[in-house]
């Protein structure tokens, strides 16, 4: 503890006016857990499906679009922010911990209660602040059509909504539920849009008569009204602008593929000095950082592309504006800005395999910048998260764990022969494999199903160790 | 460590080794590797800390309260406020 004023005793006199849910006393049985994490995902889905009271009108582009997959949001309902307000404070105050702006003693207790008050404290605060400025901003309609009593009410429903995410998240990780609020949220999320995009009832007249908006429900409807069968089949597969069998099969490829990589591992065989004989192994994955690095890039892009749209509007003539990003109307994805150039062009997504063919240098690019913007964030990310070799290894050292036929002291160089290697060339398969379903058309974007798969792989994981520690570890 | 952690006290040896066993898998999985989004991004939530308590079934209630709260709203101002313009 080092005298003198810092920044984190500012929490201080907030720390008690914050929610805070008790640590179980007691170990909670895998049934109930379920229950919790079942509980918690239902106030979720309805809370983003519950429409906003008092919004005027929801039309108009919306500008967030691109990070409303991996936000959990939904537009013009309650879950507005999503897990914004959490996602936001939590990045902001990992990276000032990490790079040192703050001091943390991560051994002092009070150190540790100021930064976890500290960071609910911001996420409320962010809550609050996107709350006010999507009002104030006229989303729903400027306010003086609001009216002030309604332009409040929104306000307090946002923000109560805020608090809720960041007391279930806070509920699931203190050893009520399983895994953790946010992941569950954007698994959620993305697992909906899909299902949705496969059996949407939803019918579109698109021209061609009445079409289901659903894949699988459009392939039999199809099959069955049209009389030329195979004209209906390739129909069915290949139809612009409407999910199709294609982006169906595509995203289940991506899916099996991403569970195969899951596997790969390099083990390390490790060994207790106390307890003889104690064998152990430390496994490194080939997706050391895991979903980290697309999340990082994700919410750069989007970063990017609020700038570059917002700018675009004011001044279109300017030249440095334009080579941001020019923005278009897109005549399918009704009043969404499609970019058509600058840099926001080259680090979108070819939206076809057509227009990739048409425009290789644009894919080029796009391949290059994601292979490595996530090297580049997966290796940052081990450093700012404390699972760098350096830290594995002083963890390792703590637990009185040591490598069988190494030295102590050369522990950490033995791990930084693969974290690093690791972790760079992990994120560079997560990025090809971003590209990749983006350019098989996979649904729900390339970077969502990523999310969904690393996280629906994780909680199986969650599954089996719960299920393992409930039956008792003994005998192996 | 071991002994202070939250798993049942057995006090036989193996399972103490166990627990130990366990806890340096996780502790591989939970520092990167798997912990991935949230796990590393929040690691902060897992601590206790002062502050207003709450048990989790008054978050649960809370949450539906809030719910309800809003579908409220939206009937009242169906059947009341019928918006002028």
């Amino acid at each position: 503890m080092g005298g003198g004023f810092r920044v984190l005793h500012l929490v201080r006199p907030f720390l008690a006016f914050l929610p805070e849910v008790q640590s179980a006393d007691r170990k909670v049985p895998f049934r109930e857990k379920v229950i919790y994490t079942v509980i918690s995902l239902f106030i979720f889905l309805v809370c983003s499906q519950l429409p906003l009271y008092g919004i005027h009108s929801t039309t108009g582009a919306d500008p967030f679009y691109w990070m409303r997959v991996i936000l959990a949001s939904n537009r013009g309902t309650v879950m507005e922010l999503g897990i914004t307000p959490i996602v936001t404070s939590g990045l902001v105050m990992q990276l000032l911990a990490g790079s040192k702006i703050i001091e943390v003693d991560n051994n002092v207790r009070e150190d540790r209660a100021l930064l976890n008050g500290a960071q609910k404290l911001l996420g409320i605060i962010i809550a609050i602040g996107e709350a006010v400025a999507y009002v104030l901003s006229g989303m729903y309609g400027s306010v003086n059509q609001l009216g002030v009593g309604n332009a409040i009410l929104i306000i307090v429903q946002l923000c109560f909504a805020g608090i809720i995410v960041i007391c279930l998240d806070e509920l699931l990780q203190k050893g009520y539920g399983l895994g953790s609020g946010i992941s569950l949220f954007i698994a959620t999320n993305i697992c909906e849009n899909i299902i949705w995009k496969a059996f949407s009832p939803t019918t579109i007249n698109s021209g061609r008569g009445a079409e289901f908006e659903g894949a699988v429900i459009a392939l039999f409807h199809l099959l069955i009204t049209r009389n030329d069968k195979v004209r209906a089949l390739r129909e069915a597969f290949y139809r612009q602008n409407l999910p199709n069998v294609t982006n169906l099969l595509a995203t289940v490829l991506i899916f099996l593929i991403v569970i195969y990589f899951q596997g790969f591992r390099v083990v390390l065989p490790v060994r207790s000095k106390n307890a003889r004989g104690q064998q152990g192994s430390y496994p490194i994955k080939l997706f050391y950082t895991s979903n980290m690095p697309i999340i990082l890039q994700s919410a750069l892009v989007s970063n990017l592309y609020f700038i570059s749209q917002l700018m675009y509007r004011r001044y279109s003539g300017n030249f440095f504006v334009n080579l941001l990003g020019k923005w278009k109307e897109s005549e399918y994805s009704g009043g969404q800005y499609v970019p058509v150039g600058g840099i926001a062009y080259y680090i979108t997504a070819p939206s076809s395999l057509a227009d990739m063919a048409a425009n290789p240098f644009h894919a080029l690019f796009y391949l290059v910048f994601m292979l490595s913007a996530c090297a580049l964030f997966s290796k940052t990310w081990i450093e700012v998260s404390g699972s760098s070799a350096r830290d594995v290894a002083k963890q390792l050292k703590e637990q009185q764990m040591v490598m069988p036929g190494h030295r102590e002291a050369n522990l950490q160089k033995e791990l930084n022969r693969y974290i690093p290697t690791a972790a760079a060339f992990g994120g560079m398969c997560i990025g090809a494999l971003t590209v990749l379903a983006d350019f098989m058309g996979a649904i729900g974007s390339g970077t969502g199903i990523l999310l969904a798969v690393t996280i629906i792989y994780q909680y199986f994981e969650t599954f089996e160790k719960e299920r393992a520690s409930e039956l008792g570890f003994f005998g192996f | 460590m071991a002994l202070t952690g939250p798993a049942p006290p057995r006090g036989s040896a193996a399972a103490t080794a166990n627990m130990r066993r366990r806890r340096t898998s996780s502790a591989g999985a939970g520092a990167g590797a798997s912990g991935g989004a949230a796990g590393t991004m929040l690691q902060f939530y897992t601590d206790d800390a002062p502050g207003l308590k709450i048990s989790p079934n008054v978050v649960l209630v809370m949450s539906i309260g809030f719910i309800a709260f809003v579908a409220v709203l939206h009937v009242m101002g169906k059947l009341y406020f019928v918006r002028k313009e």
